[in-house]
């Protein structure tokens, strides 16, 4: 069993479980570390506009992303995506693997933050513990 | 350089590990940032202190690369106002 202890910290409002992850991809050429809000409201993993932006794509590479476009609704906003198959995640020493994720395309807000979805969890067959009266939260995944 | 790493193993894990400690250093001074003047802003953190913000990120960007920064390796975050509440 593996247990991968997660940050609880207090953030637009309240106590979120953050987790911090290198996002790798080969081409476009993307390494970049991220703190991700482990989120189970959301079915699916979503990378933030500001992350987007600290990418530094091109809007050519953008559009040249390959992958599904699709509209989706957050926050009682709508939020235009394209999605890219394969991003490479790497926590800690602990795991690596490889999801496909979200990225945003135009949007209301830029300050919508990266979410780790049940996805996630899912591909990595992970238990999710958030405690937060005991400051207490960690991803197991069992053998 | 440490022991049984090349340079690029090198610098990545340090990139890590400077955005690993200015993200705590963000989240424990978020009030003094506010006190700032950096309330609403995208700030940029390098080294435990703020080095760029605006209210959008792509001039946070601007402003680092004119500072000749990677913002790919470096810690953004959003000041958010106090008592501001952010339903995902």
């Amino acid at each position: 069993m593996v247990r991968i202890p997660v940050d609880i910290v207090y953030f637009a409002g309240g106590l979120r479980p953050m987790l911090k992850v290198v996002l790798r991809f080969d081409n476009p050429r993307i390494f970049l570390p991220v703190n991700a809000i482990i989120d189970t409201g959301s079915p699916t993993t979503l990378i933030g506009f500001s992350d987007l932006r600290r990418m530094r794509l091109s809007s050519l590479q953008i559009k040249k992303l390959l992958g599904k476009k699709e509209e989706i609704n957050i926050g009682g906003g709508k939020m235009q995506t394209v999605a890219l198959e394969g991003m490479n995640f790497k926590v800690g020493n602990y795991l690596e693997t490889s999801l496909d994720v979200k990225f945003p395309l135009s949007g209301e807000d830029e300050k919508q933050p990266t979410l780790l979805g049940v996805d996630f969890l899912e591909k990595i067959k992970a238990n999710f513990y958030f405690n937060p009266d005991k400051r207490e939260s960690y991803i197991e995944i069992l053998d | 350089m440490r022991k049984g790493l090349n340079m690029e193993q090198k610098s990545e894990i340090e990139m890590v590990e400077d955005f690993e400690r200015d993200s705590k250093w963000f989240f424990e001074n978020i009030d003094k940032l506010r006190k700032e003047g950096h309330t609403g802003k995208f700030v940029a953190i390098k080294d435990s202190r703020p080095i760029a913000s605006d209210e959008k990120i792509d001039i946070v960007i601007k402003k680092l690369e004119d500072k000749g920064e990677n913002p790919s390796f470096l810690f953004i975050e959003f000041v958010y106002p106090e008592g501001y509440v952010l339903i995902l």
